[in-house]
C-alpha cells in the first residue's frame, strides 16, 4: 500500500518535472513564433496580448519585400547567401571529412592520436579570435564580403567535427566487410563505394546536416567577414534590425522563424544518427 | 592447380615480429587446418595468404605465382570470415553474386552460379532475404556460398564456426567436410578448436607464438606429438605430463614411485636424464575398463579424487606423484570419490619428453 | 627480396596520410597560418586605420598592456566564472534530465527529439529569443510575472549587473544542456543491466547503485559531452552580442566580446590579437584537459585499440 502510493507520487513527480522541462524548452521559441504572426502593435501592447488576436502573414510578406510597409532589410538575398554558403561548405567539408574519417577508422599509422587531437584542437579556436587574422588576410586577398571567403572558413570549421562523426560511423562497420569485398574481387576503392559507403550513408548524411547547420547558424565570423547583400547571411541580417531606433520585434521574429525552420526539420532527421555517431566515435576508441 | 607455398614467411608489426619465418607446402585439393591458441599467428598467416596483411619478408605462392604483391582480388581465393561479413544492405542473392558481378560476368552466368551454390548449401528458399533475417547457421551457409560461387583456387576459413552454438557447430563442421568433398579445392582453415582441427583436416599445422610446432595428419599429430605443447594441445582431456628422472631403466617420479622405461623408447634416453612422462587419459584406465588390453602395460594403485561420468566413459581425476592426472574408465560403473583403484598404464602408448627442451625424446 | 619494397606495400603505408591531406591542408591554411599571423600581429601595434603599423614591432607591449588592464582581468574572470557555472549547471541538469527521460517509457522518443532542438538553434537566435523573453518592457517573463501578480514593476533583467549575467547564463544553459542530456541518455541506454542487478543483489540502495555503478559508467559520456562543448563554448559570444552587447557599461563583458570591441570597433588589431591568444590558450587548455580525460576513460572501459 505504502509502496504503491510512493510509486504513484514518484510517477506524478516525474511527469510534472518533464512537463516543466518541456515548458522551459518550448515556450521561448513558441513565443517568438507567435510574435512572428502578430502586428508590431500587439507586441508592445500593455497589458500583453497572450494569444494573437488576428494572426497574419504580414510580417513575412514585409521582410520579403511584399505588402504595404516594407522593411529595408533584403532578407531574400540573405537567405540565398546563407543557402549557397552553407550548402557549398557542407559538400566540401563532407568530402574532406569522409576521406579523413575513413583514414582514422580504418588505418593504423604513426601520430594517429596526435593528429586527431590536433584536428580537434583546431576546432577549439574561438570563432571571434580566429576572425581577427582571417579578417586581416581576407581583406588583403579580396575575400572580405565574398561568399567564397565564408565558404572556406566554414569548411575548415566543419572538417574536424565531420571527421569525428564519420570516423565513428565507419568504425561501426566491421573491417571484414571491406576485406570480404576485396577478396570477392574489389579494389579498395570499389570496396569503399560499394560496401562501406552505402552502409555509412545515413550517418554521413547526418554529419552533413550537422555541418550544414553549423554554417547556417554561424554568426561570430560571418558578422565580421561580410559587409553587404553580396555575402551577408541570415544570422548577420537578423542583427540589422537592432541597428534601427525601435526594434521591430515582429519583423525580427518572422526572420527568426525563417532561420529556425531548417534547423527544426533537419534536427528531426538527424537526431538518431547523430547520437550514435558522437558516442560511438568517442567511447569505442 | 593450386598448391599454396609459404617460404620463410615473416610478419612484423613495427618492430615486433609475430610470425617467425614459416615454411609450409599445401598440396592441391588438400584441407589444411592451422590450429593453435589465440595469438599464435594462425590468423595472421591466413590473412597474409589472403593478401589482407602485407608480408614483411619471405614469399607466398598460390599455384605457380608468387603473390606477395598481389592485392586480394587478384589472388583468386575466397574467404569465410569469423563474423561472416555478409553485406547487410544486400539480399542473400546479391551477396552470393557480388563477386561475380564485380568480375563483370553476364547476368545469366551469375544467376546460374548463384543457383548452383544455393542448391549445394540448401539456400534456395532464402535467396531474397537480407542477412538480418537469417539465423546464425544460415548466415554461415551464405558466407560459404559466397566463397564457392567464384570457383576460386583456394578457400580460406578464419574461425568460421566460433560464433555458433555447440550443436550447430558440430553440424556445420560436417557440412564443411561434405562441401570439401563436393567442391574439390585447396582449403586453409584456421581454428583454435583442436576437435575441429582433428575432424576436418587432411593435415594439421600446430602453431604457437608465431612458430610452427608440428605438421602432420591428425592421427600423426595425436599419436606422435613432437613436444609437450602439441601433446597437451591436441586431444581432450589433455595428455597428463609428469616430471620424472631416468634411473636404472626406470622412469622415477618425484615421490620415488617408478615405471619401466617404455621398451620402444629405451634407446632414446640416457641415464640420469630429466624427462616428462606423457600419458593420455585414454591410456590410464582402471583394470578391466580399458579400450583394448595393451601388450606392454604397467600397473599402479591410485586414489580417485573426483569422477565425471560422460555416459560411454567416465573421467577419473587422480594424482600421480603429487600431480593431478586424469584417467578414463570405459564401460564405466559408479566410482565414489576416495575410492582406490588399480590402474592399467599402456606403456606402449606412453611418451617421454626431454624436460629441458620439452621435445619428444624419440624425434631427436 | 628483403630490400625490395613493392609499390602496393608502400601505397598501403601512405594511404592514411594521403586521405588526411585535404583535411590537414585546409586546417593549415584556414586555422594554423592565420593563427601564426595573428601571433605575429599581437607583437605589433597594428591598427586597422593605419595599415603601415602592421610592421611596427612593439614586443610584449600589447600583452603588458592587457595584463595591466583591470577591465581585461574583470572580463577574463567573468569568462571563467561564466564557463564554470554554465558547464556545471549544464552537466548537473543534463544528468538530471537524462535520468528523468530514462525513466519515462511513453513518449520518450518525442521528448528526446524536442530536447535536441535547442542544440540546433543558432546561438544568435537563442540570444534574440532571450533578449525578447527578458525584455523589461515587453518580455514574456515580466508580462507573466505581472499577470500572476508576483511583481508590479518592470524587472530590469538585462540591465541589472547580476540579473543580466543570470539571464545570459540562463540562455547559455538553455542552449547547451541538451548536449549533456542527449549524450548521457545515450550512455544510460548503452549501460549493461548485469552490474546494476548484481549491485542490487549485493544490497546496494538506489543511491549507492547510482554512485558506484551508473556514474562511473557514464563518465566517458560526460567527457565526450565536455569535449564537444569545449569545441564551441565561444559560441556564447553570439548570445552575449545579441542580448547585451557586453553592456550595459561592460557589466556582461566576456573575453570574446571584448576581443570584438577592441579589434573591430576600436580597430586596435594588435591588442585584440593578444587578447585573442589568451582566449585561444584558454580554449585549448580546456579541450585538451577533457580530451585526455576522455582517452583515459576510454582505456578504462577497455574500448581503446
Amino acid at each position: 500500500m505504502n509502496r504503491s502510493l510512493r510509486k504513484q507520487v514518484g510517477a506524478v513527480a516525474t511527469w510534472l518535472l518533464t512537463f516543466l522541462l518541456m515548458v522551459i524548452i518550448c515556450v521561448p521559441g513558441l513565443w517568438v513564433v507567435l510574435t512572428a504572426f502578430r502586428p508590431n502593435g500587439e507586441v508592445l501592447a500593455k497589458p500583453p496580448v497572450w494569444i494573437p488576436e488576428n494572426p497574419s502573414l504580414n510580417n513575412f510578406a514585409k521582410i520579403f519585400g511584399y505588402g504595404a510597409d516594407q522593411v529595408a532589410i533584403p532578407v531574400p538575398a540573405y537567405f540565398a547567401n546563407s543557402l549557397i554558403i552553407a550548402l557549398t561548405s557542407t559538400v566540401i567539408a563532407l568530402l574532406i571529412g569522409m576521406s579523413g574519417g575513413y583514414a582514422f577508422a580504418r588505418y593504423r599509422f604513426r601520430f594517429k592520436n596526435g593528429l586527431f587531437l590536433g584536428l580537434m584542437l583546431s576546432r577549439t579556436v574561438p570563432g571571434i579570435a580566429l576572425s581577427l587574422p582571417i579578417f586581416m588576410i581576407w581583406s588583403r586577398i579580396g575575400l572580405i564580403d565574398a561568399k567564397m571567403g565564408l565558404i572556406i572558413v566554414y569548411v575548415a570549421m566543419n572538417v574536424p567535427f565531420t571527421i569525428w562523426l564519420i570516423d565513428g560511423f565507419f568504425r561501426q562497420i566491421p573491417k571484414e566487410m571491406s576485406e570480404a569485398a576485396q577478396v570477392d574481387g574489389c579494389t579498395r576503392w570499389q570496396a569503399f563505394w560499394k560496401i562501406e559507403f552505402p552502409l555509412a550513408k545515413s550517418g554521413i548524411a547526418s554529419a552533413g546536416i550537422f555541418a550544414f547547420l553549423t554554417s547556417w547558424n554561424e554568426y561570430a565570423l560571418a558578422s565580421n567577414l561580410t559587409r553587404s547583400t553580396d555575402s551577408k547571411t541570415l544570422p548577420v541580417g537578423l542583427m540589422d534590425f537592432t541597428a534601427q531606433f525601435t526594434i521591430d520585434w515582429a519583423g525580427m521574429s518572422a526572420m527568426a522563424v525563417i532561420i529556425i525552420i531548417p534547423a527544426l526539420i533537419l534536427t528531426f532527421l538527424v537526431q538518431k544518427h547523430l547520437i550514435a555517431g558522437l558516442t560511438f566515435g568517442g567511447v569505442k576508441g | 592447380m593450386a598448391e599454396i607455398t609459404l617460404n620463410n614467411v615473416i610478419k612484423r608489426y613495427g618492430k615486433t615480429e609475430v610470425v617467425h619465418g614459416i615454411n609450409l607446402d599445401i598440396a592441391h585439393n588438400e584441407f589444411v587446418v592451422l590450429v593453435g591458441p589465440s595469438g599464435c599467428g594462425k590468423s595472421t598467416t591466413l590473412r597474409m595468404i589472403a593478401g589482407l596483411e602485407d608480408i614483411s619478408d619471405g614469399a607466398i605462392s598460390i599455384g605457380s605465382d608468387v603473390v606477395n604483391d598481389l592485392p586480394p582480388r587478384k589472388r583468386n581465393i575466397s574467404m569465410v570470415f569469423q563474423n561472416y561479413a555478409l553485406y547487410p544492405h544486400m539480399s542473400v542473392r546479391e551477396n552470393l553474386g557480388f563477386g561475380l558481378k564485380i568480375a563483370k560476368h553476364d547476368d545469366a552466368v551469375v544467376t546460374e552460379r548463384v543457383n548452383e551454390a544455393a542448391e549445394i548449401l540448401g539456400l534456395d528458399e532464402l535467396l531474397e532475404r537480407t542477412p538480418a533475417e537469417l539465423s546464425g547457421g544460415q548466415r554461415q551457409r551464405v558466407a560459404m556460398g559466397r566463397a564457392i560461387v567464384r570457383h576460386p583456387q583456394a578457400f580460406l576459413f578464419d574461425e568460421p564456426l566460433s560464433n555458433l552454438d555447440a550443436k550447430l557447430r558440430v553440424q556445420m563442421r560436417t557440412e564443411i567436410k561434405k562441401l570439401h568433398q563436393k567442391v574439390k579445392t585447396t582449403v586453409v582453415y584456421v581454428t583454435h578448436d583442436q576437435v575441429e582441427a582433428m575432424t576436418l583436416a587432411d593435415r594439421i599445422v600446430v602453431m604457437k607464438d608465431g612458430y610452427i610446432e608440428q605438421v602432420g595428419t591428425p592421427m600423426d599429430v595425436f599419436n606422435h606429438p613432437v613436444n609437450t605443447f602439441v601433446a597437451s594441445f591436441i586431444g581432450s582431456p589433455p595428455m597428463n605430463l609428469l616430471p620424472a628422472v631416468i634411473k636404472g631403466g626406470q622412469v622415477v617420479f618425484v615421490d620415488g614411485k617408478s615405471l619401466p622405461v617404455p621398451a620402444r623408447l629405451a634407446a632414446c634416453v640416457t641415464e640420469g636424464q630429466e624427462v616428462i612422462f606423457g600419458l593420455r587419459p585414454d591410456d590410464l584406465t582402471p583394470v578391466g575398463h580399458g579400450i583394448a588390453e595393451s601388450g606392454d602395460s604397467a600397473r599402479m594403485t591410485l586414489d580417485v579424487v573426483l569422477s565425471e561420468p560422460l555416459g560411454t566413459e567416465t573421467i577419473l581425476y587422480t594424482s600421480i606423484a603429487g600431480q593431478e592426472a586424469q584417467g578414463k574408465m570405459f564401460g564405466p560403473r559408479n566410482v565414489t570419490p576416495g575410492e582406490t583403484l588399480e590402474f592399467d598404464i599402456a606403456m606402449d602408448k606412453a611418451h617421454l619428453f626431454d624436460a629441458a627442451s620439452g621435445r619428444s625424446v624419440r624425434v631427436d | 627480396m628483403a630490400n625490395k619494397r613493392p609499390p602496393f606495400w608502400q601505397r598501403e603505408q601512405y594511404t592514411p596520410f594521403l586521405l588526411l591531406l585535404p583535411a590537414v591542408l585546409t586546417l593549415l591554411f584556414v586555422v594554423l597560418l592565420p593563427l601564426l599571423f595573428s601571433l605575429y600581429t599581437s607583437f605589433t601595434g597594428y591598427r586597422l586605420i593605419r595599415p603601415e603599423s602592421l610592421w611596427q614591432w612593439v614586443g610584449l607591449r600589447n600583452y603588458k598592456r592587457i595584463f595591466a588592464d583591470g577591465d581585461f582581468w574583470v572580463a577574463f574572470g567573468r569568462t571563467i566564472i561564466f564557463l564554470t557555472i554554465a558547464l556545471n549547471l549544464e552537466f548537473l541538469l543534463g544528468l538530471g534530465i537524462a535520468l528523468l527521460i530514462n525513466k519515462i517509457t511513453w513518449g520518450q522518443r518525442t521528448l528526446r527529439t524536442i530536447m535536441m532542438f535547442p542544440m540546433m538553434f543558432s546561438p544568435i537566435l537563442v540570444g534574440y529569443q532571450f533578449k525578447f523573453v527578458f525584455n523589461d518592457n515587453i518580455g514574456i517573463l515580466n508580462n507573466a510575472l505581472q499577470a500572476l501578480g508576483l511583481s508590479d514593476g518592470a524587472i530590469p533583467w538585462l540591465v541589472d549587473k547580476y540579473l543580466a549575467n543570470f539571464s545570459i547564463i540562463f540562455a547559455e544553459v538553455w542552449m547547451s544542456t541538451s548536449v549533456f542530456a542527449i549524450l548521457l541518455l545515450a550512455g544510460l541506454f548503452a549501460m549493461p543491466r548485469d552490474p546494476l542487478e548484481a549491485a542490487k543483489v549485493d544490497g546496494c540502495n538506489p543511491w549507492q547503485v547510482f554512485r558506484h555503478i551508473t556514474l562511473p559508467f557514464l563518465m566517458p559520456f560526460v567527457f565526450i559531452a565536455m569535449t564537444i562543448r569545449s569545441l564551441d563554448v565561444a559560441r556564447a559570444y553570439d548570445i552575449v552580442d545579441v542580448m547585451t552587447g557586453g553592456g550595459p557599461a561592460g557589466r556582461t563583458e566576456l573575453l570574446w566580446t571584448m576581443i570584438a570591441r577592441v579589434g573591430y570597433d576600436n580597430a586596435r588589431m594588435g591588442q585584440a590579437n593578444a587578447m585573442a591568444y589568451v582566449s585561444i590558450l584558454l580554449s585549448i587548455a580546456f579541450t585538451y584537459y577533457f580530451f585526455t580525460k576522455l582517452l583515459a576513460a576510454r582505456k578504462y572501459m577497455g574500448g581503446a585499440e
